[in-house]
This record gives C-alpha cells, structure tokens and sequence, in this order.
C-alpha cells in the first residue's frame, strides 16, 4: 500500500493546479443558467471543438495516464471496462460499464472479480477488442519504461509485487486470466468491493499487442473510443482527434461524440485562457477548458456581466483542505489544544482569503459534501462559521495554557494556493483573537511537500488537502487515517501518524462490502469517529468554477470530475 | 550661521534652492519619511490596523471584492479595504512605507560603509592589495544582484526578520559602485600636493584618508547613494512582488502590488494604491538625486551660480536664465523640466 498515498495526492496535486485559477459565480443560480444553456440549444453532430488548457496531455499512453475515472480527454480515445456514468451532479459518481456488460461479478468475499464484453466492440482499424488486449494494457502498466500510472494494481492482484511488465516478462500476470475472447476474471489478495471504481481508470483499456510500439505508442494509440488520434505533438502539447468510424453509439452509452474534430492546444497562460473564453471571439467561441478555472478576480469581474455569468460551469471534485496536526510534537499531543484551535477557527476569513463562498464551500468533515463518498455531516467542535474565541480560551486554560500560547504554523509560500499564505495568515488573525499567537513559517512549494510527507520532518501544525482517486470513501480515509499506510522514509500521508486498530479494522470490515451505498454509509461513520480525535480540522471544499464559449452546448459536469466532459460538449 | 565652506551643506543648500523639481523631490521624500516614521500614529488616526480581517465589506459570493465603491472607500476606511480578507489599505500603505523606506535606507547606508573601505583600502594600499581588492569589487560589480538575492532570500530559514535579511542582502550584493568610485577619486586625490604635504609631514595612512581624503569623497559618494536609493527601493519591491520579501502578514508595495496584479480589472484602485506610491516614491528620490548630482558638480556649480545671479538680477526666474549660460558652457544640462512660470 506504499504507493497508494502518493496516487491519491497526484490527483489532488492536478486538482489544486486547476483550482489556482479558481473564482466563482453564485453557485445555485448559475448553474441553473449552465442547464439553461444545455437545454434550449439541442445538441448536433459536426464541427470542431477547441479545448484550451494550462498543462499538456502528456503521456497520452493508456499504461501510463493517471486519471480519475478514465479521464477527459484520454477518455475519448481510450474505453475502459468500466467508466463515470456522465450525467450532472451526484449521478455523475455513479461507476457504469464501459466495454464490459456490467460493473463487474465479485465472489463472494470480493476476491476474484469477472467482467465480460459487449458484443461488436471494435478498434479504429475495424478488428475486434478482445480481453487478453485489456489484459495485455495492464501488464504494460507494469513495465518500468512506461511508468506513470496508478500503483493500486501492483497491491491489489495476486502476485504482482514485482512483476517487470510484458516486455522482461512474457509469461504475463497469472492473477488475470482470460478464458475466453469475451470474459476476464481479476484474482485479488485481499477483498476489494471498490474494484469497479478502479476499473475506470485507462490502464484497463484495450490494446492491441500486435501494434504496441512501446513508450512511442503515445503518439498513435490504436483507437477503442469515438475519436482517433491524429497527431499528438510535443508529448501532448497539441493533440487533434477526429471521429473514428469503427466506434459504435450503439455499444456506448456514455459517449455522445458530437463534435467531427476535438483540438486540444494546451501550454496557455490560465490568465489567458479564461480572457479568451470570456471574449469568444473566433474560434474561441467553440472552445472549454478542462483544466483552467476562474480565480477570485475574475470572477469578480464574471459576476458582474450577465452575459458571462451565463456560461460559467459549476463543479465539484470531492477534495478538502483542512489543519493537519501531528501529534508527536508538543503541544499538539495535547487534545485539548487541538480542540481549542478548532473552535478558534475561522471559516469564513479563510475562505474569503481562498476566494471567497462561490470558490469554496466551509467543511466541518473530512469527507467531502458527496452521498457518494459517504457524507454524513458532523461537527465535533461547533464553533458556528466565524469560530469560537471564548469557548477555545476556556479550552486552552483546561490544557493548562491560561495566558495563551504561541505555536507555528508551516505553510506554502505559493501564492494563492490552497496551502498558501493567504490562509495561513487568515488562520493566524483568527487564532490571535483565541489568544493563541501563530507564527508562519513559509516553504518553498517542493521543500514544503517533502517536509509534510515525511515523519521525520514533520512540522507539528500544518496546512494539507486531499482528494481521491474516485468518489469513495476508501482512497479518502484509508491513506490518511490508516496505520498501516504510516511510510517512514517519505510519501507519508497519515499526517497524524494515526495508528488505531478500531480504525485500521474497520477499514478492512469495509473494504469487503461490494454494496457502494452500504460501504458509503460504514466510511461516513468512521469519517465522524476520527474526526472527534481532532487530529485534522477540515476548512473548506474548493468548487471548480470555469468559463466555456458562446457557441458551447450541453454543458456536463459531474461530481466525479467537477469539470465538463468533453464527451458530451457540442458546438453546434 | 558661521561662513559655509566651498562645498558645506549650505553652499549646497543654496544651490539646490534654485531647482524646484529637486526641491519638490526633497519635500515628497520629507513627506514620506514622516509617513513611515509615524505610521502607527496615522493608523490609530484612522482608527484601523493591518492585519485585522473584515468579512463584512467584501461580497465572498463574488470573489471577495470589495463592497461599494473605489474599493471599499469609506469614513472608517480612508483607502478602501483589500479584497478577499477587507484589510485596511491605508493602514498596510502606510506601514509598506516603513518596510520599502527602511530596507532601501539600511542598504544604502550598507552599501556606502562597504564600498567607501574597499574602495579606501584599494585606492592606498600596495599594488597587490589594490588588484585584489578590485578584482573582487568587479566580481560584486558584474554579479547578476537581484537572482543572487533571490538565491539566498529562499534559502534563509523564515525565523530570520525579514526587513533586516532584505537590508542585509542587498546591503552586501550591491556595493561595487561605490568601491569603484571611491578608488578612483582616491587615486587623483593622492596625486594631489595637498594629501603629498599631508604625508610627507608624517601622517599615517589612516590620518590621511580621514583628514585629507574623506572629506573629498563626501560629494560623489553622496551623490551615488542617492541615485542608489530608488533603485534598492526598487529592488525591494520586487523581491517581495515575487514573494520572497517580507512575509505575511507584515505589509509591503511590493507584495501588495503583486497581490493586486491579477485584480486590475475588477478592483483597479487596489492596483493604483501601491503603484502610485511607488512610482512617486522613485520619482522623488531621483529627482531629489538628480538635484544634488548638480549641486555638488564642480562644473555645474560655476553655471548655477551665474543663472542665480542672471535670475536676481532679471526679470525671469533662475531656471529659464540659466539656460544661456548651459548652452555656452557646453555642458549638457541636467534634464529637469525648465518650468519657466514656475516661479
């Protein structure tokens, strides 16, 4: 489970890149204007659909991407077993099959997991997808040279720990077996009732051994999806896809494939991307971003014209910051200390200092605001929005600290960022009013992401987010609050350094369950258990709030993603 | 007041009283010397301080710009408020002032303490000493300051104050100027029958530098600490723009400017602020060194004189009389605006 940590943090790392430009209109409202502009304007097959983005699409290998449910773009040219069913909001957590007839048949412990194929699957040249091609993907994903992907497989399969890939070793993973062209089955070392969610990711798409060409296969990926690439310049600077002929809406249920042509052009400045899409002029007007969002500022200024505000799309990717504590330095082994910073808190300085309500939502629990992860709302510490000065004094006096206390907050020098100094200095002014005096220590950016993730420098009160590789709330609790994912030499995340076997237990209780409601329910449970140890104070949940151009029709945005889905955007 | 000396402050004082840019620069810098010095004072006038958050005078639903207009302008907040956290703008400029003011002066004087012994040292030592100490000046000389700054401002631990490592930092970078200065003014002065006499009636080398030497120096070393003024003033700025300058919450231009930068559409006054200030603040200390460049200049000096004269005894005003005389002495002239009706 070493690596899993890491994953998860990459997608938060990517989440926080796409929220750095971040502002926001007023939620509700809004996005009843995004439905507006879905509906009255339907939907047509043609045209060129231009997506303008910050950071390239590198390493378009499907052994290679790591994505959160198969990715946006990546998930036009690449099906998967399973896929996010793309619809709006909660439904659009919902894992749905993809090339498989269902989300797959788990044993009964949750141990051996069997899918079978659609019929009439095809690849771009016309031949028939078959599973020892899946099979054939995820044995890549193994090999060295094509690094990059989610490391859960390496855990989860049986015997894979040290598996080289298919080209150091040909013999392939025993733990996948193929029987027949159309069914695969998955051997588990442990039960995993999230299995489906994981199956949405690209390494369990298809390809073909015959036209593997290695770390170059990035370039001209055989297509399973409803785009084909045609070129793919500079390691994903500059992708073009066009329709493949050979996919078929009728084996896809989740892809609209309404534009003819998809550019994606990134290497854009954020400040410009979203000048462009808010003046639409040219081009421009048939363009999105999937990776930009509106920053403070220029929301301000988005709020202010109607004709703008009408096209802002409204997201949420199940992330939250919070206050991490680490409870090996005094005076934080102190719970009374803790609890006393968390009634001191100020929610709502922090998140005008992030932006403000429209950019972020206050958080009482580390899960996310989502049924899908297990949202059950609790507050330990209730302190209302504004914090509770008095009532963290009186705490502070019981933890033997009657004059106060002065403690230093690690942070983030980058400015604007979630674990920046603009909520470090808002958190310091609120704890001030509490009598408890912060001073900052600032980081540099990767010198702050090393000292937080490694018990040996770890600071005793810092700033930390988190997201998760798909909406649950196992890759939520279980690298941050699970003992036995404590890492010693670096890339640890139990930032508490929590190691309680109630909890560690029923994380494995309910790793078993295959029922995602049921499991749902157990993982909201155990959020509001550890959240009563104070070992985290959770802050806000960002909202990803983004602009697309006039001409943009149905607009998507799931609460997988919180961003629009390029699958079903149409520009004309 | 007793008679001034050839070149005394009142000889100078005299001739910068006929420049009125330089004596405006003068008055500005006055001006925000007292600013910074009693910031607190003007704070409390206000009623407000710099690190106190105002929730309720920014619109959180709309990125957190400020309620109502030119950014929050009020009776109780005489600059408006910041956006997002509705911090007092007047209270943070006013105390930037201390922080830009403070760290340019500390590292002028740095610089000039710096550069006046290497350059005393280099100009009277040996010929080994001499090249030595000059080649190491031409190292800080042609040394890129700024990326060195920068270098060592991330590499200082965060406990270190801020303003001091600034002064310090910059104070140590950029001293070369003056070293060479000084050596070179050291070497004609040498030649000199006067410091020859000094030396040969057996005075130390160090009774020579401070008695005969020193006071020869006054004049270009001050000249050059004011044209280097303004460009520390600068160089803070733009260490703390790119967020390694003083830390939060301890206000500065420099990092208000840059918070302000991606603002400038929907609140401009927030941008305006810190970019006014700073231009007025270089501006002045220019102007002002400009002013004294001309003063202390022995060539120039000779025409001032006549242009004062040619001012009392017409009918216009020193400037616009002076202007013959500038173009029979041959001499460019200082490139201050010749405001006739000024006067």
């Amino acid at each position: 489970m070493r690596h899993l940590p890491v994953t998860s943090r990459r997608i938060g790392v990517i989440a926080i890149g796409l929220a750095l430009a971040g502002g926001a209109v007023a939620c509700g409202p809004k996005s009843g204007s995004d439905a507006k502009a879905g509906a009255d304007a339907t939907p047509h097959q043609g045209g060129t659909l231009y997506v303008l983005n910050n950071q390239a699409q590198e390493d378009f290998d499907p052994a290679r991407l790591y994505t959160s449910g198969g990715g946006n773009i990546p998930s036009l040219v690449y099906r998967t077993l399973t896929t996010r069913n793309r619809a709006d909001g909660a439904a659009g957590t919902k894992v749905v099959p993809d090339l498989a007839t269902d989300t797959g048949e788990p044993s009964k412990d949750a141990t051996v997991w069997t899918y079978h194929l659609k019929d009439g699957l095809k690849y771009q040249d016309g031949t028939p997808i078959t599973t020892a091609d899946i099979k054939y993907d995820i044995e890549r994903s193994f090999a060295p040279e094509l690094s990059g992907g989610a490391p859960y497989l390496r855990d989860w399969l049986v015997g894979a720990a040290d598996y080289q890939g298919p080209y150091k070793d040909p013999k392939g993973l025993s733990a996948i077996e193929t029987p027949d062209a159309k069914t695969i089955v998955f051997h588990l070392n442990k039960p995993e009732g999230e299995f489906p969610l994981l199956a949405t990711q690209t390494s369990f798409a298809p390809v073909p051994k015959a036209k593997d060409t290695g770390t170059k296969y990035a370039e001209h990926p055989v297509s399973s999806g409803p785009y084909e690439v045609v070129s793919n310049e500079n390691n994903g600077e500059h992708i073009v896809l066009k329709r493949n002929p050979n996919w078929s809406a009728t084996t896809d249920g989740q892809r609209k494939a309404y534009p003819d042509t998809i550019d994606v052009q990134s290497g854009i400045d954020q400040a410009v991307i979203n000048q462009r899409l808010s003046a639409g002029v040219g081009k421009d007007a048939d363009a999105v971003t999937t990776d930009t969002n509106l920053g403070p500022a220029e929301l301000a200024k988005v709020s202010g014209d109607k004709s703008l505000a009408g096209r802002v799309g409204t997201g949420h990717f199940g992330y939250t910051d919070y206050i991490a504590f680490n409870p090996k330095v005094k005076p934080f082994d102190n719970i009374k200390v803790r609890e006393a910073i968390a009634y001191a808190v100020n929610r709502t300085t922090v998140i005008n200092a992030q932006g403000g309500s429209s950019l972020n939502e206050a958080a009482t629990t580390f899960l996310p605001q989502q049924a899908a992860f297990g949202y059950t709302p609790y507050d330990p510490f209730p302190a209302g929005a504004d914090g509770n000065p008095a009532k963290a004094k009186e705490l502070l006096k019981e933890a033997g600290y009657p004059n106060g206390l002065t403690v230093t907050l690690t942070h983030d020098v980058t400015k604007g960022d979630e674990q920046g100094p603009e909520v470090a200095t808002a958190l310091q002014e609120a704890l001030k009013v509490a009598g408890i005096t912060v001073k900052l220590d600032g980081q540099e950016h990767n010198a702050y992401s090393d000292k937080i993730h490694n018990v040996q420098s770890e600071p005793g009160f810092f700033l930390a987010g988190w997201g998760a590789d798909w909406p649950s709330g196992g890759p939520f609790l279980g690298p941050i609050f699970d003992g036995r994912q404590i890492v010693k030499g670096g890339d640890n995340f139990n930032n508490a350094q929590l190691d309680d076997p109630s909890v560690n237990n029923e994380i494995d209780a309910i790793n078993k369950i295959t029922d995602l409601k049921a499991a749902a329910v157990r993982w909201g449970a155990l959020d509001k258990k550890i959240g009563e140890q104070a070992v985290t104070v959770p802050l806000y949940h960002p909202v990803y709030k983004r602009l697309y151009g006039k001409d943009i029709r149905n607009v998507v945005i799931s609460d997988w993603t919180g961003v629009l889905d390029v699958s079903q955007v149409a520009v004309k | 007041m007793p008679p001034a000396p050839p070149s005394g402050a009142r000889q100078i004082w005299r001739r910068l009283r006929g420049r009125p840019a330089a004596l405006t620069g003068g008055v500005v810098i006055v001006l925000l010397v007292l600013i910074a010095a009693g910031a607190p004072l003007l704070a409390a006038i206000e009623g407000q301080d710099t690190t106190s958050y105002h929730p309720g005078l920014v619109d959180s639903a709309s990125g957190g710009v400020p309620l109502g207009h030119f950014g929050g302008i009020s009776g109780s907040h005489w600059l408006g408020v910041e956006p997002g956290t509705g911090r007092d703008l007047f209270a943070r400029l006013v105390y930037g002032a201390r922080v830009s003011l403070g760290v340019a002066i500390g590292a002028t004087i740095l610089q000039v303490l710096i550069g006046v012994a290497f350059g005393l040292a280099a100009g009277l030592g040996s010929r080994w000493v001499d090249s030595l100490l000059s080649r190491v000046t031409d190292v800080f000389v042609v040394m890129p300051a700024l990326i060195l700054a920068i270098a060592l401002l991330a590499v200082v631990p965060g406990s270190f104050p801020r303003p001091v490592l600034l002064t310090l930092v910059l104070g140590f970078l950029a001293w070369g100027g003056f070293a060479k200065i000084v050596r070179a003014q050291v070497l004609t002065q040498k030649s000199l029958d006067y410091v020859a006499a000094s030396r040969l009636a057996g005075s130390s080398p160090w009774r020579t530098a401070r008695r005969e030497l020193l006071p020869a120096l006054v004049a270009p070393v001050l000249t050059y600490a004011a044209i280097t003024l303004p460009t520390n003033i600068v160089s803070e700025a733009g260490l703390s723009f790119l967020g390694i300058g003083v830390t939060p919450p301890t206000p500065s231009w420099g990092q208000m400017l840059s918070s302000a930068t991606t603002w400038y559409q929907a609140d401009s006054s927030y941008v305006l602020l810190p970019a006014v200030l700073l231009f007025v603040t270089v501006l002045a200390f220019t102007v002002f060194a400009d002013g004294i460049r001309t003063a202390l200049d022995p060539r120039a000096a000779s025409r001032l004189r006549v242009g004062t004269r040619a001012g009392r005894r017409g009918a216009g005003t020193a400037d616009s009389a002076a202007t013959p005389a500038d173009a029979a002495s041959g001499i460019p002239g200082p490139a201050d605006p010749r405001g006739g009706g000024a006067a």
